[in-house]
């Protein structure tokens, strides 16, 4: 059983994996972190990760709701609801169609934006979230790669 | 701000109109070639989108109080007055219907500074009372908060956290004698993280050191956007007052056009001194390193893609050939649009009105020529070097149903760095 205990060996395992691997890992991720969004739509886009089918048409909706939720400039900012704009990132990243991610690897990009999204929810207090989110990322992917 | 009057507004154009003012009101010849430069024109045909229109309370006080024609007319009540459905009229063109893209400047052939023009008479009208309600909140948090979107250190902080713990770099806050002092736009902060990590790898590689100021850390001046010279200087002298005390050599603008234009040409007149420092844009500092042999790309994008100048940085900054000389290393097939560098269309988000909600729908209008310049070319993947054009290409495109991902220059420069050990 192979366990992922930092980010070193995470990168690694990610990208070893095929490209339909490393995106259901991304939903997974984004599924991790839905609950900072309210927006049902992202749940559709994972779904349709897990069915395999229609990225094309999660990808538009993923996209829309990211334009749709973020910080307007100079808007008053509310990291809050700023956490399901990278979840919506995180939900993009995950079903980016294989032209427009350049051999980047969606499913390490979809565990950024999920941190960042948690990250979101420390950014008015000096609490520390982050390590939440990377213990949680090492755990579902040891947990995809060992089933 | 002290309570806002018609009065008020009056005296505060009125104070505006200097000699160079004076003379460009003298020499319109009405020739018309401004409308032809302005997207908020060309894009709607509304003859009150003409540029010089724009300007027309101002040129009204100008006649009023300094030509002898004016006075007589004044005299006699043949002139038009200006009163609060005056200011009523021209808020949105003034505020909604202008980003300060200055092609109106550059197209006259007399060389008058409309846009310049337009931004003086937004003294006038923030004074008056006049002035977009979301301008005035992003304004009054920039003063209170320290940020526009109201962006604290925190936050800033807790970005820091999410960057060292994700890659191993090291950010650094107030740490005095600091090679470069980099500020952020609340943008970046609030939407695009990467950009701070891309500052990171490449100034790890550069060799640099910088930092990120606590007291100053946000560059963006809506004292600049709304129009209120005092507030704009209080926000310039927080950043003048952090890379001083800091001793850094050189403040590094982001990847935002305002700011740039903000703390690299306006600041020293609202401060009435020279700074002891210099401040470059983001792209003026990868273009030095590049050439220095500081930082070395590797890899090519293969993408078909096209460069959008920021109005800010390209035609008031003169920044045009760094961000090429950028992309040729890392882009195998980048084309140009057309009207590129100095005379570029503006994206319609800028001075204010993307920050404007209710000149969304102008907005989205205007957009339209940067979708007939995108649709001639057919590329994969717009590149540009300003947070706020971003988000308005990004809106832009999903209106018209238009899938082109926009990416910022500095990321893609980061992206394509040779990997060097952690560490060394």
């Amino acid at each position: 059983m192979s366990t992922i205990s930092n980010d070193t060996e995470f990168r690694q395992a990610l990208d070893a994996l095929s490209l339909e691997q490393q995106r259901t890992v991304a939903s997974r991720f984004v599924q991790n972190v839905l609950s900072l969004s309210g927006d049902s739509r992202l749940q559709q886009v994972i779904d349709a990760v897990e069915v395999g089918t229609d990225l094309a048409t999660a990808f538009k909706s993923a996209k829309r709701v990211s334009l749709e939720a973020h910080a307007r400039c100079g808007s008053e900012g509310d990291w809050n609801e700023q956490a399901g704009y990278f979840v919506a990132r995180a939900a993009q990243a995950a079903v980016e169609p294989q032209v427009r991610t350049a051999g980047k690897n969606p499913a390490w990009k979809a565990a950024m934006q999920c941190r960042m999204a948690r990250t979101c929810l420390a950014s008015d207090s000096d609490e520390d979230t982050h390590d939440l989110e990377t213990g949680a990322q090492h755990q579902l992917l040891t947990d995809y790669l060992n089933p | 701000m002290s309570k806002p009057s018609v009065e008020k507004g009056i005296q505060f154009i009125k104070a505006q109109i200097d000699a160079p003012v004076a003379s460009f009101f003298s020499s319109c010849v009405h020739c018309g070639l401004c409308a032809e430069a302005c997207l908020f024109y060309t894009e709607t045909e509304d003859p009150k989108y003409t540029p010089i229109n724009k300007v027309e309370p101002m040129r009204r006080i100008w006649e009023q109080e300094y030509t002898v024609l004016g006075k007589l007319k004044s005299a006699l009540g043949l002139s038009k007055p200006i009163d609060e459905a005056t200011f009523k009229e021209w808020e949105t063109l003034v505020y909604d219907g202008c980003t300060l893209c200055g092609r109106c400047s550059v197209a006259c052939p007399l060389g008058n500074d409309i846009s310049g023009m337009i931004r003086k008479s937004r003294e006038g009208f923030a004074a008056a009372g006049y002035a977009p309600p979301d301008l005035i909140g992003a304004t009054q948090r920039a003063m209170e908060i320290g940020s526009p979107m109201g962006v604290k250190l925190p936050a800033v902080k807790a970005q820091i956290r999410h960057l060292e713990e994700d890659t191993g770099l090291k950010v650094t806050i107030d740490q005095q004698g600091a090679e470069y002092m980099v500020l952020l736009s609340s943008m970046e902060i609030m939407n695009f993280p990467e950009y701070l990590e891309a500052i990171a790898r490449i100034m790890r590689q550069a060799g640099k050191t910088w930092t990120i100021a606590s007291t100053a850390f946000e560059a963006t001046n809506s004292g600049i956007q709304i129009g209120v010279s005092d507030l704009a200087k209080v926000i310039v002298s927080r950043i003048v007052d952090a890379a001083e005390s800091l001793g850094v050599k050189t403040v590094i603008s982001p990847e935002c056009g305002h700011a740039y234009t903000a703390v690299r040409w306006e600041g020293p007149n609202l401060i009435g001194r020279p700074y002891k420092f210099e401040v470059k844009h983001i792209l003026e500092i990868l273009d030095e390193f590049t050439k220095a042999g500081l930082i070395k790309t590797e890899g090519m994008e293969e993408a078909r893609l096209t460069y959008h100048d920021p109005c800010q940085i390209a035609r008031k900054g003169g920044i045009v050939e760094q961000p090429r000389r950028l992309l040729n290393k890392v882009a195998s097939n980048f084309v140009e649009m057309r009207d590129a560098g100095a005379m570029n269309w503006c994206c319609s988000g800028g001075g204010g009105v993307s920050a404007n909600e209710r000149a969304e729908g102008l907005k989205l209008k205007a957009f339209k020529r940067k979708k007939t310049q995108l649709d001639e070319l057919q590329v994969d993947t717009l590149v540009t070097a300003c947070a706020n054009c971003r988000l308005t290409l990004e809106e832009g495109l999903e209106e018209n149903g238009m899938d082109i991902p926009v990416v910022g220059l500095t990321e893609m420069v980061a992206d394509h760095l040779v990997e060097e050990e952690r560490g060394s």
